[in-house]
């Protein structure tokens, strides 16, 4: 992985590193929301949720329209692609060796059964 | 529960924790299994000195055009037949990877492959403490996107 693409993933984790960023992407993945409705089920006031959304937007985990004062934000689901890739990609690696290995296994134990 | 990592990977084997141990940390085994297909690893061109501190290389030689990628890292534990740790220092910012093997009975180990990448962002102890929540949970909830639409 490129230099840039680690740095992106790092923006993306430390975004996700938030109990109320995370709920503001779950209500997202549901549709475009505005910041008031946004700020809606937190104890917290509209200017603190557009910090977050900033974060998210950093991360390239949210977009924020500018045509209207009300900006509906939403989800951009390309950056959870990288992510889950990096993760995926990862998972994939083991869960093949240990495919090989376990043929291995197969093969030692078939050479001295005991 | 994880205490860190990017993902966990959990698998069972028919075969003792001895020798799955061995398996993970003895070139005339590792160069049975370890490369991917399409690459060939041969026990030669794998390191081990199995000790904290320690080498663990790898070069494994693409039989299609006879490139080579060698991973290079370094042990951080070894405790035999239980857990393997090491780290690779040059890769994605630094990756740990934990390795640890439960005797579950009837002759079967189960792993657990743990890994996990620091980046620098995360120096701090509560920065990481969140880092690591948010990987324990970033997995499933993509799961769970993708699964929804």
């Amino acid at each position: 992985m490129t230099a840039t693409a680690v740095d992106d993933l790092s923006l993306t984790f430390a975004a996700l590193a938030d109990p109320t960023r995370r709920a503001i992407l779950t209500r997202l993945a549901a549709g475009e929301a505005t910041v008031g409705q946004l700020a809606e089920p937190f104890a917290l006031t509209q200017q603190a949720i557009s910090k977050h959304i900033k974060v998210l937007e950093r991360a390239g985990l949210v977009s924020r329209s500018r045509a209207a004062q009300a900006r509906p934000c939403r989800i951009e689901p390309a950056r959870f692609d990288v992510a889950a890739e990096w993760i995926g990609q990862h998972r994939r690696a083991w869960h093949d060796r240990y495919n090989r290995l376990d043929k291995h296994l197969a093969a030692l134990q078939a050479d001295s059964p005991d | 529960m994880t205490q860190r990592g990017e993902f966990t990977y959990r698998r069972t084997h028919n075969a003792s924790r001895e020798l799955l141990f061995d398996c993970m940390t003895q070139p005339e085994h590792l160069s049975k299994f370890w490369g991917p297909d399409g690459t060939t690893t041969s026990a030669d061109g794998i390191t081990v000195d199995l000790r904290p501190g320690g080498a663990f290389e790898t070069t494994m030689v693409n039989l299609a055009d006879g490139s080579q990628y060698t991973m290079h890292a370094v042990y951080v534990a070894v405790e035999r037949p239980a857990k393997i740790v090491w780290t690779e220092p040059d890769v994605e910012g630094g990756m740990i990877t934990t390795i640890t093997f439960t005797d579950i009975g009837g002759g079967r180990t189960e792993v657990v492959t743990h890994q996990t990448n620091v980046p620098d962002t995360f120096a701090s102890p509560q920065a990481r403490k969140g880092f690591e929540t948010s990987l324990r949970r970033f997995d499933d909830y993509v799961a769970a996107l993708i699964s929804a639409g």
